[in-house]
């Protein structure tokens, strides 16, 4: 009888790691955890999951839950719960999760507590410390109730190491029959990017007019992102003079992004383009010119040529 | 087709300073999000497929200013849950789903989140409570089959996914399904004259008492004031060092 | 030798009396439909809101004589013009001619002989060649010129052929009066045209045959004066009536400053603008019928030039024609994005010869859709934070000083007994580009002496964005703060290098009892370097050229201070730009459009700075923050561009000085 219950998330083939982390919350918690994987042909991805020092990795798998539609996934969570008796259950913060925790937690007549960064313990009771505001604030939340439901940030917990000793892989029986039949799913549009999304990036590189065209664009701008993992950004100049395509521009009339890195390579700063990065954490900004508006709000300052700075900057880190 | 979006008076997310285990506003808006969720709503109208558009929200009086924006966009009327309490998400679903059983709406559209708490759970908790379809993060909405199905394009971590959902059904608006009109002073005086219904939970004949406490909220470290540096190798070094980014 | 005091001519000589009267009959039947198509069209702007016209009849007085008579707009170097100035002094003296002719022939003293007539005679024969040359030109500038801007309608045609008509048959009836009357040669050749016509053509027609003939002609000439009164409501020439009407009933207000909404108003009608062709006021509709669509308000126009679907003149045109569809929404024909893409630089309001208020229409019908809730987007954002944050930039009004970091500026909160209260402006506050030209007039004064203070925190913005994109009760919400505040700090003289504000704070804040000397930095620059407060150095021998901004140059005629500032007219490398001064080219950000979006192959900017760039100056001198962010962007998109610098005259001036005692702390 595990006291949590972690869902994992994947997509099809493979772990998606992120959702991993919060086994480092659970550990943080204490007691046992078992592992939750919902789908259709799993063997494989279960496999996968045995070292992570869980109590069992519980498999709900069935044809039914081809698709991670949130009536049928979090019908079946509620009932794994039900049976299995945690008292605590955990996600990584995702639009998977987002999508099927909260519905469990109705089911479960369970509060929820989404995007927990750290907790606290006083007195035997935890709290939770969690963003509010875009990020510019921390609440600190207590929850009561027999059962809870949290998500972490992925950033906020380590990734757990595969080492343990393997644990059971148990499979969860349900009436598949009895499932709701309120959503279809009709398709799926997978992004070309293998870079993150710019407005959930933690890093985000982003160039401006200096960049000179598309290929010299992707190589130096693109390639600092590689390096860093990071998204691309542009500013309203690079997109009209075509080096960036139209949902990369950044600023007041395009995307608002908050990363904990911001590059600005070759941007002046216009009122406009900052409008879109001031809650960056740290924002780095390389330009020629010394007079630049940007470097009001630079954290770090470099000027410079680009054209020399960037690939030094690629070479550097790629060696770290 | 009746439609009852939603939403929420949060501080101006730009205006917002912290007091004691709340934060506290000189200004009040409504939910971008909710905003959003408004804006669609006059739209699928404006299109011809829905007859009227009830909003709800849950505060003390004060909010009946935000109320006057939804109205002044277009919204017909609107009722005001009459509870000042710091309420969590599901004590928020849950009288919500007493509304919806009051209303008998077809869809009920709202914002993904709120952008003061960030949860991101009252839409998904509310169609569990109903036991009614969902479709959440939505960027667009068309509905099928007079009117008895929707076909939603959501934006997921990995991309674009497209369901449909049977009505009546919750949908959750993303960023990137409309931008809201703006509503002018003009406006809000011409909305003076739509009705606002205030309820208490008693009167809706539910009872909930919220399982979340916020203990207290803080700030993070502000950003200290830049520094210029000479080389690559000194940027890289603060990054990892200082800033700790790296 | 005739007797030349004799000299003299029969009136109505071949015409019978019974033919006479049907002459008259056929004149008065002419005048009796013009009359009652012009009262139709009276009617039709009766049917819109009362009022809006001027009360002062010196102001009329004044206006007819500046803009009817000495006709102050159309005059320029074009063909158009000249064509114009002998069609219209040519139709004004033959108009007199016909009346004085009528006055000798029915009233108490026939004066029409002697000297008085060979002059009368030579005056109107040479007015009248002056007026069919006119009509020629008019004829050659539409066939070949082929302006699209002129508007090619049948009528016009019809219209120039008929005045063409008019012009010949009434020299052929000359020619076939002197011929059959056989007027002395000494006499004839006073009616120099006619007499050559008759020397060149006639001479070798009977009497009796001329007789017919003239009598033929005269009919003709008749017929076609009958046609004409009766149709000048259906083409061109009805602004002969209706321009007048307009020029002298337009109410007299500054250039640049919108009408007010009341409140009560809009609670009553529940319309916050133009929805429908009668929300407009009786003057504005007439406005709408004295347009003769000569086309110079589009050849002005940035949003035309730069292929926006606004035209001004078209939507004149729509709207005159809207006025005989009742009640019909007016956005159906005029749509949302011809009315947002106006610049409200006036340069259309400038041009018109008849007075039209082209951006008061536009603005009218904005504010419906701003009540109608049909702004969403960017400039949407911008009025929302200026009602959240006092600033349409979003940021906390509580950085407003933050652009005085180190400067040590007076405030009104330290140096109560100011004298000149420092206007910084929004942009200046916030816009990193636009701060330091708050620096370097903070840095200017100071150096100067002068005794100044800013508001810091207390200011807030003015307004006018709100205003120019239609949400006037914002506007008035900020207005009245800040008149509030401004009286609070007992602020008497205003200076601000920012032109909307200054317009704003200088002719539109009195409609909130905010009444101050305000001067744009331009004016109290020029005046310390002019009494040698402050020294203008020299210029740096480059090339220079100055953009005047549209609501300093144009919408309140200041042009010579912001050159005194930068040593124009002693600087040899100064240039103008062929739309200079009060005929400027707008940068593209007025009306609200600094916070629009604009696809980049319509950039105005880019336009200006073309045209900046062909001068061949090195620097772009400007006065207003809004032509320096603009012109800054439009020069680094032109190829050469980026070697202009793109300077506010404050920086300018701030740059050239030696460096003075006062450590800049810049």
């Amino acid at each position: 009888m595990a006291e949590s219950l972690i869902l994992i998330e994947h997509d099809r083939q493979q772990v998606k790691r992120p959702s991993l982390h919060a086994i480092a919350l659970a550990r943080q918690l204490g007691g046992e955890y078992a592992l939750l994987l919902l789908g259709h042909g799993l063997e494989g991805i279960a496999a996968s999951l045995v070292s992570y020092g869980a109590s069992a990795v519980v498999v709900a798998d069935d044809p039914a839950l081809a698709e991670p539609l949130a009536d049928r996934y979090a019908k079946v969570v509620a009932e794994a719960v039900r049976k299995g008796g945690a008292k605590t259950i955990l996600g990584t913060s995702s639009t998977f999760s987002k999508d099927v925790l909260p519905r469990a937690a109705a089911l479960l007549d369970a509060p929820m507590v989404t995007d927990v960064v750290a907790i606290e313990e006083m007195d035997g009771s935890i709290s939770y410390r969690r963003p509010i505001n875009a990020g510019s604030m921390f609440a600190t939340v207590k929850v009561e109730g027999d059962r809870r439901i949290l998500t972490v940030r992925a950033t906020a917990f380590e990734p757990p190491a595969a080492n343990a000793v393997p644990c059971p892989i148990k499979r969860f029986d349900f009436d598949a029959a009895s499932l709701p039949n309120g959503i279809q799913f009709i398709s799926r549009e997978e992004r070309r990017s293998d870079r993150p999304d710019l407005t959930e990036a933690r890093v985000v590189v982003s160039g401006g007019r200096p960049l000179k065209d598309k290929e010299t664009f992707e190589r130096l701008v693109g390639g600092l992102a590689d390096a860093l993992g990071g998204a691309i950004g542009a500013t309203r100049a690079a997109v009209d003079a075509g080096m960036a395509p139209n949902d990369y521009q950044i600023g007041q009339t395009g995307k608002i992004v908050a990363p904990e890195l911001y590059i600005a390579l070759g941007i002046s700063g216009a009122i406009q383009h900052l409008a879109g990065i001031k809650d960056s954490r740290v924002i780095v900004a390389i330009n020629k010119d010394p007079d630049a508006p940007i470097f009001q709000m630079a954290t770090y300052a470099l000027v410079g040529d680009l054209y020399e700075i960037v690939p030094q900057l690629i070479e550097s880190i790629r060696r770290a | 087709m009746k439609i009852l979006v939603s939403f929420k008076s949060v501080p101006d997310p730009n205006d917002v300073t912290i007091a004691g285990a709340a934060v506290s506003t000189p200004k009040s808006v409504i939910n971008p999000f909710d905003e959003i969720a408004i804006e669609e709503a006059l739209r699928i109208r404006e299109r011809g497929e829905a007859t009227e558009i009830v909003g709800v929200t849950i505060g003390a009086p004060a909010v009946d200013e935000q109320i006057r924006a939804a109205l002044a966009m277009g919204v017909d009327c609107a009722i005001r849950i009459d509870d000042s309490r710091a309420l969590d998400p599901y004590a928020v679903a849950r009288i919500l789903s007493a509304v919806v059983q009051k209303e008998a709406p077809h869809v009920v559209i709202m914002g993904k989140q709120a952008v003061d708490d960030d949860s991101n759970q009252v839409g998904q908790m509310l169609a569990g409570l109903l036991g009614w379809p969902q479709a959440t993060f939505v960027s667009k909405i068309e509905f099928l089959d007079n009117k008895t199905r929707a076909r939603c394009t959501r934006e997921t971590d990995a991309g674009l996914e497209v369901v449909e959902v049977n009505l009546p059904a919750i949908i959750t608006t993303d960023l990137r399904l409309n931008e809201p009109r703006y509503v002018s002073l003009p406006g809000l005086i011409k909305a003076r004259r739509k009705p606002i219904e205030a309820l208490t939970c008693d009167q809706l004949g539910v009872t909930v008492r919220p399982l979340t406490t916020v203990l207290s909220i803080a700030r993070p470290p502000k950003r200290a004031a830049g520094t210029r540096v000479e080389s690559v190798e000194e940027l890289i070094t603060k990054l990892k060092q200082e800033a700790k980014v790296l | 030798m005739t007797d030349t005091n004799n000299a003299t001519r029969e009136v109505f000589g071949n015409i019978a009396p019974w033919m006479r009267v049907v002459f008259f009959i056929m004149i008065a039947a002419s005048i009796a439909v013009l009359v009652w198509q012009v009262v139709a069209r009276v009617w039709l702007w009766r049917k819109g809101q009362r009022g809006g016209f001027e009360r002062d009849w010196r102001v009329w007085g004044r206006r007819l004589v500046e803009y009817a008579l000495a006709q102050k707009r159309v005059h320029r170097k074009s063909l158009g013009a000249f064509l114009h100035l002998l069609l219209f002094s040519g139709f004004v003296v033959l108009t007199i001619g016909t009346i004085l002719l009528g006055i000798a022939y029915d009233g108490p003293y026939n004066f029409h002989h002697g000297w008085y007539y060979l002059f009368y005679e030579l005056t109107l024969d040479v007015f009248g060649v002056a007026f069919i040359v006119g009509c020629l030109l008019a004829m050659y500038r539409r066939a070949f010129q082929r302006k699209p801007s002129l508007g090619h309608n049948r009528s016009d045609w019809w219209l120039l052929a008929l005045l063409l008509s008019l012009g010949i048959t009434g020299f052929v009836v000359e020619a076939l009066r002197i011929h059959y009357t056989q007027v002395q040669p000494d006499v004839a050749h006073w009616s120099i045209v006619g007499w050559l016509i008759d020397v060149a053509l006639l001479r070798g027609i009977d009497l009796g045959s001329a007789q017919t003939m003239h009598l033929a002609a005269w009919w003709l000439h008749a017929i076609l004066v009958a046609v004409f009164f009766a149709t000048i409501p259906v083409n061109r020439f009805l602004h002969v009536i209706t321009g007048p009407l307009n020029i002298a009933g337009r109410p007299e207000r500054p250039m640049g400053a919108l009408v007010a909404l009341k409140m009560e108003e809009v609670e009553q009608t529940g319309r916050t603008g133009v929805h429908k062709v009668a929300d407009f006021n009786r003057q504005q509709l007439l406005s709408l019928d004295s347009c003769m669509e000569c086309g110079r308000c589009e050849d002005a126009c940035p949003a035309t030039a730069t292929g926006k679907p606004l035209s001004p003149k078209a939507v004149v045109i729509d709207l005159r024609n809207l006025m005989s569809a009742d009640g019909e929404d007016v956005h159906r024909t005029i749509h949302d994005e011809t009315l947002w893409a106006c610049t409200m630089c006036q340069a259309c309001v400038q041009e018109c010869p008849v007075l039209i208020g082209q951006v008061d229409l536009i603005s009218d019908m904005r504010r419906d859709l701003i009540g109608e809730g049909k702004l969403s987007g960017p400039p949407a954002k911008a009025l929302k934070q200026i009602g959240s944050q006092s600033n349409p930039y979003g940021r906390s009004n509580s950085e407003r000083l933050a652009w005085a970091e180190g400067l040590e500026v007076p405030t009104a909160e330290s140096n109560p007994s100011f004298e000149y209260l420092l206007w910084v402006g929004c942009a200046a506050s916030f816009d990193p580009r636009a701060q330091k030209v708050a620096r370097a007039t903070a840095q200017l004064l100071k150096d100067a002496g002068v005794n100044f203070a800013v508001l810091g925190k207390e200011e807030s913005c003015t307004g006018d964005p709100a205003r120019r994109i239609g949400d006037e009760f914002l506007f008035q919400q900020r207005a009245r703060t800040n008149v509030e505040t401004l009286t609070r700090r007992d602020v008497k003289k205003i200076v601000t290098p920012c032109p909307h504000c200054y317009n704003t704070l200088k002719n539109e804040y009195p409609q909130f009892g905010g009444q101050y000397q305000v001067q744009h930095h331009s004016t109290l620059l020029s005046e310390l370097v002019g009494t040698g407060r402050l020294s203008d150095g020299n210029s740096d021998g480059e090339p220079i050229t100055l953009h005047d901004p549209c609501y300093l140059a144009r919408v309140n005629g200041e042009v010579d201070a912001t050159r005194a500032v930068i040593g124009a007219p002693n600087d040899a490398q100064y240039r103008e730009m062929p739309r200079c001064g009060k005929k400027t080219f707008c940068c593209g950000a007025g009306g609200g459009r600094m916070w629009f979006e604009e696809a980049p192959s319509q950039r105005v900017s880019v336009l200006r700075a073309q045209e900046a760039l062909a001068t061949g100056a090195r620097t772009l001198a400007t006065a207003c923050p809004f032509c320096l962010n603009m012109m800054t962007d439009g020069m680094a998109g032109v190829p050469g561009g980026e070697n202009v610098k793109v300077l506010d005259i404050a920086e300018l001036l701030l740059s050239r000085r030696p460096p003075s005692s006062s450590s800049a702390v810049f």
